[in-house]
């Protein structure tokens, strides 16, 4: 097997990185604001008042210059994975492959469809068509979310597949496992949620601009209405949906979930405290500065209160026999490459859920090959694999704190502005109206940091348990890319410019139809259920 | 005829979404929660909108 550069790995891991964090800026306010559209749209067409589709027209705008720079950070990266991930695509690309490429022909096409519709319908649908072509296109944003999470859910509970000795790759096996993965589920829901509050805070926070320049009175408090119950109600389905994963976690990444905790030693239930902010240090392999509040991590992360959660220099040792394991099966499986015989096969299978233990284990093997490690040095190889097991903890710890934190503020605003927004003192509180205008990148944010927790917590695997990052990516050279890095980077940073400038333009321009009388209906008025065209 | 057809494709939609219901539910428990959760959230919104036309009836200009 070619050793790759590690530097060149490195640069891979932040090119990635950087443009799937670039392109997760677009994300969560396209999954949140079309059903948001939706519902604006709705409550037009059952009411017929012109107020609901001046919000729907008007968000509607903001979410088109949103989808359409969202939508060219996203295509590089599936190259990315051929270019810069050629080993780990080798490796796993029937697994994942599959779920890519059913989103891009359904539900990326479904939604890049159905939008233009739904920009360039309103004067010549019904109601109830423009009405269901906005409802495909929030379908289509979030299917297409599913499917890339069904992938990302593949590397990290990798179910549906076995390894194929013949072809030295991952095999599809069951396609209905590799969908209704546990972890596929629950990060389907929690992604598509927290791009619900994203788009939530995103129309309260102009809203609230609105309000307090006194502009478009009566648009802004519907809109801010809505957003204040669509982003409570979500906030508290990320909160669950988040126990949930972390629930997961604790049963399928231990060291994921040792990580986020800053658990260096295996729990005392029920006493151990959560530890609410420390400073992990990851090179000797401890805590500075804990502050914990004791009781509560056994049954936020067991939902028991006396099951141990198991600490990382433990699972550590743990590791220790399946890398011993690990380096059998790869030897096995070199040996089985060259003689095809069954007793090499046979030697390979029974060592088989360690392989990747053992592929871990090249990057201290003489010549990055475990077949050359002498017999008297196989401990000092185990030895030195062993902490090669964990993520950075430093991370994982702060990226995970930093997203709960801010979702407990979402929930304290959203709460306090839905009941304002009911008691209809909105006005009065102008302080809460600068919170939630100031809060609008924080959702953002905070979706950026659950990506991290999630993608750096399940290090030092591309798949899960069977392929390290270090041995998935492709042999460039590190002019390459450092070249392509900075092209990304420059290009990424006009995108997220041209974003910036067209969103704040047209939000402080606001409506262009501002029903001044909200309670006007629209010419003329019909019921739900006409199938006339809409007036304009 | 017409509200024949209609009623028998909704019919066809109310059989397909039990099915829906007791698959998915049975095999895909979050799938399913997430289904049935936007649309609530979906129509929670829109009633806090209806709800706010009808107190601004009752108070044209009143506050916010």
């Amino acid at each position: 097997m070619e050793f790759i550069n590690p530097d060149v790995v490195d640069l891979s891991r932040f090119q990635f990185a950087l443009t799937a964090l670039y392109h997760f800026m677009f994300v969560p306010l396209t999954l949140g604001l079309t059903f948001m559209l939706a519902a604006m749209e709705t409550v037009y067409v059952v009411t017929g008042r012109q107020i609901y589709k001046d919000m729907a027209q008007f968000w509607g705008k903001l979410f088109g210059i949103n989808f359409a720079i969202g939508v060219a950070t996203g295509i590089t990266m599936e190259f990315e994975f051929g270019t810069n991930w050629s080993m780990y695509s080798h490796f796993f690309g029937d697994m994942f492959g599959t779920p890519l490429a059913i989103e891009g022909l359904m539900a990326f096409f479904m939604e890049s469809t159905f939008v233009g519709l739904m920009f360039f319908g309103w004067d010549r649908l019904s109601r109830q068509a423009h009405l269901a072509i906005t409802y495909l296109v929030a379908l289509g944003s979030n299917l297409s979310a599913l499917w890339i999470l069904i992938a990302n859910a593949g590397m990290n509970m990798p179910e549906g597949a076995h390894f194929d000795p013949e072809t030295m790759r991952m095999q599809f096996e069951s396609f209905v496992d590799l969908v209704f993965n546990p972890d596929a589920q629950a990060k389907f829901v929690h992604t598509s949620v927290a791009g619900y509050v994203s788009a939530a805070m995103f129309v309260m926070g102009i809203s609230a601009f609105y309000l307090l320049r006194g502009q478009h009175r009566q648009f802004a408090a519907r809109s801010f209405r809505m957003a204040a119950l669509f982003g409570i109600i979500s906030t508290v389905a990320v909160i669950t949906l988040g126990d949930v994963l972390g629930r997961l976690d604790y049963e399928k990444q231990p060291t994921k979930i040792a990580a986020i905790e800053g658990l260096w030693h295996t729990s005392n239930p029920p006493f151990e405290p959560w530890i609410v902010a420390a400073l992990p240090d990851d090179a000797r392999q401890e805590n500075h500065y804990e502050i914990g509040v004791p009781l509560v991590l056994t049954p936020l992360i067991t939902h028991t209160f006396d099951q141990p959660i198991t600490g990382m220099h433990e699972l550590e040792d743990e590791a220790g026999p399946r890398i011993r394991s690990g380096i059998d099966a790869v030897a096995a499986l070199r040996r089985y490459g060259v003689t095809h015989s069954s007793t090499d096969l046979a030697q390979f299978t029974a060592h088989e859920q360690d392989m990747g233990y053992g592929l871990l284990a090249t990057r201290h093997a003489p010549g990055q090959d475990v077949t050359a490690i002498p017999a008297d040095r196989i401990d000092d190889v185990v030895k030195a694999t062993q902490p090669d097991i964990l993520p950075n903890v430093f991370v994982t710890f702060w990226s995970f704190r930093l997203m709960v934190f801010l979702s407990l503020w979402f929930f304290a605003l959203f709460a306090i502005s839905a009941y304002l927004s009911l008691k209809r003192r909105l006005e009065r509180s102008r302080l809460l109206l600068k919170l939630c205008m100031w809060s609008i990148p924080l959702p953002i944010l905070a979706t950026e940091f659950g990506w991290i927790t999630a993608e750096a917590g399940r290090q030092p695997w591309t798949v899960f348990g069977w392929l390290p990052t270090f041995l998935s990516a492709s042999s460039h050279g590190v002019s390459y890319m450092v070249f392509s890095l900075v092209g990304f980077v420059l290009l990424y940073s006009v995108f997220i410019a041209a974003e910036l400038y067209l969103m704040f333009k047209f939000a402080r321009l606001g409506p262009d139809h501002d029903s001044m009388e909200p309670h006007a209906p629209a010419t003329p008025r019909a019921s739900a259920f006409d199938m006339r065209p809409m007036a304009s | 005829m017409t509200k024949i057809l209609r009623l028998a494709g909704l019919a066809v939609v109310l059989v397909v979404s039990l099915l829906f219901a007791v698959f998915v539910g049975d095999q895909g428990p979050w799938y399913f929660a997430w289904v049935i959760g936007t649309v609530m959230i979906i129509l929670i919104s829109g009633a806090g909108a209806i709800m706010l036309d009808a107190q601004s009836s009752l108070s044209p200009d009143g506050e916010i």
